[in-house]
């Protein structure tokens, strides 16, 4: 009888093997798993210039000897914390930034409590962003200062930029970054005007949970987390696989609440009235229009994006009023965009080759 | 590259992997109804509001126990912060004065920031920009 084409008969003792061992393997690092704790995140040295409630401001120290004139500001996306592009050595993308010479600060945010549920988006706008801007052009000694903004943090660089065209933002960087709400179906769906009741829910729980957060993001892919504990438990002998894992989790676990009327805000303005997309937007009785954005803005969008999808984040581009403009799609989601291999590979060095000769 | 159309492992994943996909799928187009929306804002509502009910009955428990609760536990933890935050500052104008008296030139924090003169490097020859 001859073996089903594919099947090797000599290579099945080897296999046999290989998959006892594994086997034993599992069983060793799966105690491991449960015993130790995962690798240190968010470790790149780092100096906190300022504090004021939900905001954090750091500096990160240069690591080159000669460094671009125009400083970066990232700014954090307010569902999650900043470690998410600061993994570890080598897939830090702060770390490639400063071995690329450029002088790093981020805007990231702690958990606000609850007297903070009042804080709205003219805080995070017209206060915070400013307030930030203004501490690195003191630090740095520079005017001109370009704002990197991550899925959310996006739209609230795109509105800061909308606000104040006329400067000191130099360039604009927007990862995955929503504008036309409409086209966020899901999120649509869970936030149905005729059903959901934002204004009882505000004042019935104050900040909105991290938990809820949480649960509308593992509903977009509701088998997700299943399966991928199933593939930790093939990959567990894998050291590299499990380290990677441990870390996305925990950065995907470790949610934010939300302020309670700045969830207002957004369900109102954004979720059901898509005033960013109409260009009727307005932050503390100012206008924010994205056609009033001049500066170079590139746009960097994930392919398999199941949180903002493509259709979400394509008018970008095309409704800011900035000549220099380009959008890049890469492989990848909506976090392995911005960190993993396929960021080091793919998005990393375009923002490198598209940013050097805009910061000098 | 190897065919693996009998390796049992990789068929075993390919399964868990399409049954992800299919189920994300089917769940996707149910969560995309409005039936969907109307009961889950009705359970969430009524969570939320026995949440409230809950967290304000655990408290007063706690105090009658003479316990903190979680609201002054996290009280404690904001004085903290506030205290964090304002040593970062003082540190900051330490490390500032510092560098502008030339104190500690040798230390780290206070080494004299690189200059600001750094220029992209120079495109392959015959790559477009």
């Amino acid at each position: 009888m001859n073996a089903p084409a594919g099947l090797d008969l000599a290579s099945i003792p080897d296999r046999i093997q290989s998959e006892v061992q594994r086997a034993i393997q599992r069983s060793i690092k799966g105690v491991e798993y449960f015993s130790t704790s995962g690798p240190s995140l968010g470790s790149t040295p780092k100096d906190i210039l300022h504090v004021r409630g939900t905001m954090n401001l750091y500096h990160y120290r240069p690591i080159e000897h000669e460094i671009y004139r125009v400083p970066i500001l990232i700014v954090m996306a307010t569902t999650n914390r900043g470690y998410i592009l600061d993994m570890v050595p080598g897939q830090s993308f702060i770390e490639f930034l400063l071995k690329r010479g450029y002088d790093v600060y981020m805007l990231d945010w702690a958990a606000p409590k609850p007297e903070e549920k009042g804080l709205r988006m003219e805080d995070y706008v017209l206060d915070f962003i400013p307030d930030c801007i203004r501490r690195v052009q003191q630090d740095s000694g520079e005017t001109d200062v370009t704002v990197i903004g991550y899925c959310f943090g996006g739209v609230l660089s795109l509105l800061y930029g909308s606000i104040f065209a006329d400067g000191p933002m130099k360039n604009l960087i927007c990862f995955t970054t929503p504008i036309d709400f409409r086209e966020m179906k899901l999120f649509q769906n869970f936030a149905d005007k005729r059903y959901f009741d934002v204004d009882r829910l505000i004042d019935s729980v104050g900040n909105v949970p991290p938990e809820m957060i949480l649960s509308s993001f593992e509903m977009l892919r509701p088998a997700s987390r299943a399966a991928s504990q199933v593939q930790l438990w093939e990959n567990i002998w894998n050291d590299e696989f499990v380290k990677s894992y441990r870390m996305f989790d925990r950065w995907a676990t470790d949610t934010l609440p939300l302020a309670g009327e700045y969830f207002r805000d957004i369900t109102k303005d954004l979720m059901w009235d898509n005033k960013l997309y109409n260009g009727t937007m307005s932050v503390g009785g100012r206008l924010a229009d994205i056609a009033d954005i001049k500066v170079p803005i590139l746009h960097a969008v994930a392919e398999h994006d199941h949180i903002v999808p493509y259709d979400a984040a394509k008018p970008l581009i095309a409704k800011v009023g900035s000549t220099d403009k380009e959008e890049v799609m890469l492989k990848g989601g909506h976090v392995s965009l911005v960190a993993g291999a396929n960021a080091i590979r793919r998005l990393w060095p375009k923002l490198d080759s598209w940013l050097g000769g805009r910061s000098i | 590259m190897a065919d693996n159309s009998n390796d049992p492992l990789a068929l075993w994943q390919k399964m868990i992997g399409e049954m992800e996909k299919g189920f994300n799928t089917f769940a996707n187009q149910a969560m995309a109804s409005p039936q969907f929306s109307k009961a889950m804002n009705q359970a969430g509502g009524v969570t939320a509001g026995a949440q409230k009910q809950l967290g304000e009955l655990m408290e007063k428990y706690l105090v009658s126990m003479n316990l903190p609760s979680r609201a002054q536990m996290i009280g404690m933890a904001e004085r903290l912060q506030s205290i964090e935050g304002q040593l970062n500052e003082i540190k900051v104008l330490l490390l500032q004065m510092n560098a502008i008296s030339g104190m500690t030139q040798d230390s780290v924090a206070a080494a004299p920031k690189p200059p600001r003169t750094r220029r992209p490097p120079p495109s392959p020859p015959g790559e477009q920009k």
